[in-house]
């Protein structure tokens, strides 16, 4: 049984009417249509999906961006449920490393059903599909509980990515990425380049004396200690063809 | 067209390889099953199943234990490789090394016992300076 969530901000722009519709009629031609729930203002993404697969919801598909996924995913990884995604509208880097076209074409994809299990990054208790990124990296960061990780150079940054830039979001690991820049060379004539130290690694902990921002999947956090996990192949998305892992 | 080679190779790496460039420093027991390449500071242990390259901006006041290894940099610490060790022009180890195959390249500097006792290589560099010792 599918359930189709879609996000506020495609029912409020007309843009995306005759797409909307195009989409739906598809769906039914698929034999793959279902419950339509839809967001607003003071309703709760979470409880009402929480609701759904309490009825007996398996597929639960967003209508939206990153940002819609973002607002299920921790209902979706707690239950046996499927997540499938039809990109509509800007910022849809997700769906584009899962391999989903836009728009109707995204159908096709969900019609195929090719079901993938993904890990899920966890920060202070928080999930993370994507990446976390610090912009400047001064922290003392200790991985595994064995070694300890500090950036030497004057200007560094961190990201931690598990579904980003090439990174497997199936092998029960993400990757803190810290890129440095270092200066080659004395005075005028010095070149700064940016070198980039790659950690495979399954837990980390950052701490500093001040607090620190973090951003996790583009949403910001501050503290003084964060710990990041990961949560091996907990999420069950539709993915096509064409994704990158 | 300006683009940094190296750096573009690096974003293609497997996800088991790891990769301590110019810029970082690793304090304590570095432990991996992948590939390691280290062009930055280490202190410690570091230790690998698979191989490892030290480059030649790399300084590394740690003992090393690899499958096999590459060393173009500085290593104070004793080395353990349970197959091929390859000394480049460049490197400076100041410890014992325990190894199956070498290879010293012209101009590199070497302070340091060289065991290649085949059932030393199971053993831990020390305990094959002891025996070494206990023999002359």
């Amino acid at each position: 049984m599918y359930c189709y969530l879609y996000d506020e901000f495609i029912q409020e722009n007309k843009r995306f009417e005759r797409e909307l519709l195009k989409i739906e009629n598809r769906l039914t031609d698929l034999g793959i249509a279902g419950k339509v729930s839809r967001l607003a203002l003071f309703r709760n993404a979470q409880e009402m999906i929480r609701d759904e697969i309490g009825r007996g919801v398996s597929t639960v598909v967003v209508l939206g961006n990153d940002e819609t996924v973002r607002k299920v995913i921790d209902v979706v990884a707690d239950s046996d449920a499927v997540l499938g995604i039809i990109p509509v509208g800007p910022n849809n880097e997700l769906a584009r490393m899962m391999g989903i076209p836009e728009g109707v074409e995204a159908c096709e994809v969900l019609s195929a059903r090719r079901v993938e299990k993904i890990d899920i990054g966890i920060v202070n208790g928080r999930r993370f599909l994507t990446k976390v990124s610090m912009p400047h990296f001064h922290a003392e960061m200790t991985c595994e509980d064995t070694f300890r990780v500090t950036a030497v150079a004057r200007q560094a940054n961190l990201e931690i990515r598990n579904l980003a830039n090439l990174s497997n979001p199936r092998d029960g690991r993400f990757e803190a990425v810290i890129t440095a820049a270092v200066k080659n060379g004395w005075g005028f004539f010095g070149r700064t380049s940016m070198k980039e130290s790659v950690f495979p690694l399954t837990s980390m902990a950052i701490r500093s004396d001040k607090p620190i921002s973090l951003f996790v999947d583009g949403e910001e956090m501050i503290s003084t200690r964060f710990d990041i996990g990961i949560e091996p192949l907990v999420l069950k998305v539709i993915t096509g063809k064409e994704r990158v892992f | 067209m300006f683009k940094d080679k190296k750096q573009t190779v690096m974003s293609h790496t497997s996800s088991n390889q790891t990769i301590i460039a110019q810029g970082v420093r690793v304090e304590g027991d570095f432990r991996s099953q992948g590939d390691v390449v280290i062009d930055g500071e280490v202190a410690g242990s570091v230790e690998t199943q698979s191989s490892l390259h030290v480059g030649e901006t790399a300084k590394i006041h740690a003992d090393v234990k690899a499958a096999n290894a590459v060393i173009a940099g500085e290593v104070q610490g004793n080395i353990f490789v349970q197959e091929t060790l390859e000394l480049m022009s460049t490197s400076d180890v100041k410890g014992d090394i325990v190894t199956s195959t070498i290879s010293v390249a012209a101009g590199a500097q070497l302070n340091g016992h060289i065991s290649m006792d085949q059932s030393a290589v199971s053993s831990r560099p020390k305990t094959t300076k002891q025996d070494e010792e206990e023999q002359a």
